[in-house]
């Protein structure tokens, strides 16, 4: 009786040692990988010569692409969220509505999504270059532009035409998302609005909103972490450049590491990311905890 | 049980997994050589695949295992493998200076065959030199020169320019005559910025040292230099977005001539090149670019077999050196050999061996013209320690001046001051 007892205990955490094992290898230690590097001073070819204390903050506190590429990244996360949130929820309304082609329409927007970034953005790249992209050309023949234009020609221009790909890119989760959210809407809370003669506006805010705020919130916090975190698109549009003026933390840190050569810094950038995305993580899972409170409650 | 079963299995997987990650230098009686080798074209795997074949059948006690790792991963790929300890015993990359500093590699005398040291061209050799070691043996060169297409200079009007104000007179007119054309092609992308550097600073009588060796960055030639790659950009005369097209981007337009003028390397001219073009010295001081990449043997303290891993690194070398093997890859990519008795065989004949992925053979009178070329041509001083500093420091004082975010005067002053102290 005690033998099967003693089994029944450890059986679910032996069915769940595999899952352990692979998070610890996979994702704990490179964690306290990255926080060890960042206090070591790591040599141009990599090798570690050791403890360094805090010096590689110290260089990355005091260098100004540093702060200028926080400040990018600040603006990137929030341009792209917010503007694709917005754009995802429009768009979610409208596949929401019953109209002939819906299905084929659905299946258009998930495109971006299903192609790989690197396509994406490298498309897009070519679209906007002034000396032979399509941008220039189609303008041109629909006799909008006279000349070419320079869609590159500042930093700033570069990197929004990056968050506009990030946009894109980002859409399509949010779409499906709300979609999914206003499926699940009861259709006789609309009818009865409409027989209390509510409008358009009203059923929005009074119904559609509030009910879509779960699927909502957690589209928002998942793209706040994928869009922070996201490599692709800035680096295969600039590369950062020109003069790291187009840099997230993470293009940033990419450079710092294998095309400097300074591994020891770009694990400290590493370390501010992670520090920057836990609070974003921390928000997720106190209010789905809070959530679950309220269900039990 | 069965669930019990299943436990024991999952558990067994995991750990077979781990024991993945494991291996072993020598597998059996063989020596086994891991070889990280830059990819320069489409069909570098080809070759390599077959150099392989080759060498292990010739070589029966050695086993090759040959990674092929493009441009723009291959320092990524070695910096984590060095990193972990796993680095390759043989690598082919551009610069040495970082893993010497680091006690890395071995020298070369150690390795290299007396037969294949002799053998190169005396200035290649002694260009991978630090504190009076060699430590790098060349694999292969390219010169730069400056590439007109004379179908577009002729509707502009214009000779094919000698001086920096010849470039920038013909720029204008092209820009003007002939406004479906880029006039000229601008590179200073992280990935060869340096390049352009090079190319204006030291035709302007600047350059990366002084005549002792010294860091000299902030020189007034160079701030002209700088400066003039700013009017370039201001005046619209190079392509829109020179901070990230690379050279490979500006190939296809010179070479189906919508780019009147570019400096390059000899292997940019495609074979479906539809342009009437011609290859002129540099403008203003006639310096012209040699790049010259390495090959390098790391120490390995963990391998079973010192003085049998040292003898196969060196049958390594001496069957890639064969007079007949390097002629062939030398055609096969398109480069330039760094070897005298291939400079002299590909001088004649050049049309013995296939360019890779097509039929087309060399042109032996291309390899006479280059090779003569070549040893006049200036380096990039990668034997200094900071070269790497030096190379992004230098691409980014770029970047700041020609998008206007700084000077040229004020950004040369802060690289020269990080650099030289």
């Amino acid at each position: 009786m005690k033998k099967q007892s003693f089994k029944k205990t450890i059986e679910p955490y032996l069915w769940l040692l595999p899952s352990i094992i692979l998070m610890v290898v996979l994702i704990l230690v490179p964690i306290i990988t990255v926080f060890q590097t960042s206090f070591c001073e790591i040599s141009k070819a990599g090798v570690n010569r050791g403890f360094n204390g805090v010096e590689n903050y110290k260089a990355i506190f005091s260098n100004k692409i540093f702060w200028n590429t926080l400040l990018n990244t600040a603006i990137w996360t929030v341009v792209v969220v917010v503007l694709s949130t917005i754009l995802g929820f429009i768009l979610a309304l409208v596949l929401n509505q019953k109209f002939h082609g819906r299905k084929i329409v659905r299946a258009i927007v998930v495109f971006p999504w299903a192609t790989a970034l690197i396509i994406q953005s490298l498309i897009w790249k070519y679209i906007i270059n002034a000396d032979y992209g399509a941008l220039n050309l189609l303008l041109t023949k629909m006799g909008i532009i006279d000349s070419y234009v320079n869609w590159t020609a500042s930093p700033g221009m570069i990197f929004a035409w990056e968050c506009w790909v990030g946009i894109f890119v980002s859409v399509p989760f949010i779409t499906f998302c709300v979609l999914s959210g206003l499926q699940g809407i009861d259709q006789t809370l609309y009818e009865a609005a409409d027989v209390d003669g509510a409008g358009f506006w009203h059923k929005l805010f009074k119904i559609t909103l509030p009910l879509v705020m779960p699927s909502l919130t957690v589209s928002t916090v998942l793209s706040i972490i994928y869009v922070f975190n996201s490599f692709p698109i800035v680096w295969t549009i600039s590369k950062g450049d020109p003069a790291d003026q187009t840099h997230t933390l993470v293009t940033y840190l990419y450079k710092l590491s294998f095309t400097n050569g300074r591994s020891g810094e770009a694990a400290a950038v590493s370390v501010i990311g992670f520090l920057v995305l836990s609070i974003f993580a921390g928000g997720y899972m106190i209010m789905s905890l809070r959530k679950e409170k309220q269900e039990e409650g | 049980m069965k669930k019990f079963l299943a436990m024991v299995l999952a558990v067994v997987m995991m750990l077979s997994l781990v024991a993945c990650g494991g291996g072993d230098k020598a597998s059996g009686e063989k020596v086994k050589l891991d070889i990280i080798i830059s990819q320069y074209g489409n069909y570098t795997q080809e070759w390599w695949k077959q150099f392989e074949a080759d060498f292990e059948e010739a070589n029966k006690d050695i086993d090759l295992n040959i990674d092929i790792v493009s441009w723009n991963d291959i320092y990524a790929t070695v910096n984590t493998r060095i990193s972990t300890g796993e680095q390759p015993d043989i690598l082919n990359i551009s610069g040495f200076a970082d893993y010497v500093a680091d006690d890395l590699l071995m020298p070369a005398d150690e390795y290299v065959s007396e037969k294949v040291k002799n053998n190169f061209v005396p200035s290649f050799w002694a260009s991978n030199e630090m504190d009076g070691t060699v430590w790098a043996l060349p694999i292969l060169a390219s010169c730069r020169s400056l590439y007109c297409n004379t179908d577009i200079l002729a509707k502009a009007g214009v000779e094919v320019p000698t001086t920096w104000d010849e470039v920038m007179a013909a720029c204008k007119a092209v820009k003007e005559k002939c406004p479906d054309v880029t006039p000229w092609g601008l590179d200073i992308s992280m990935d060869e910025g340096q390049a352009a550097f090079a190319y204006y600073a030291w035709n302007m009588g600047g350059g990366f040292v002084d005549d002792k060796g010294e860091w000299a960055l902030n020189s007034e030639a160079n701030i002209k230099a700088a400066e003039y790659m700013k009017a370039l950009v201001d005046g619209g005369y190079c392509n829109s977005d020179p901070y990230n097209d690379t050279k490979y981007n500006l190939y296809p337009q010179f070479n189906n001539g919508t780019l009147a003028m570019m400096i390059g390397p000899m292997n940019m001219i495609t074979d479906d090149c539809t342009a009437n073009y011609v290859v002129a010295d540099m403008p203003g001081e006639n310096v012209a670019l040699g790049v010259c990449d390495q090959l390098m043997a790391f120490k390995d303290k963990n391998a079973p077999d010192q003085e049998a891993r040292t003898a196969a690194i060196t049958k390594f070398f001496d069957a890639f050196y064969d007079v007949e093997t390097y002629s062939d890859y030398m055609v096969y990519e398109g480069f330039l050999p760094a070897t005298l008795d291939a400079s002299e065989n590909l001088a004649k004949n050049a049309e013995n061996y296939k360019k890779g992925g097509s039929d087309a053979t060399g042109s032996s009178e291309y390899f006479e013209t280059f090779c003569a070329v070549l040893p006049n041509c200036k380096f990039y001083p990668m034997q200094k320690a900071e070269w790497m500093d030096v190379r992004n420091g230098v691409v980014e004082a770029e970047q700041q001046v020609c998008t206007g975010s700084a000077d040229a005067k004020t950004v040369l002053d802060a690289l020269q001051a990080k650099v030289a102290g």
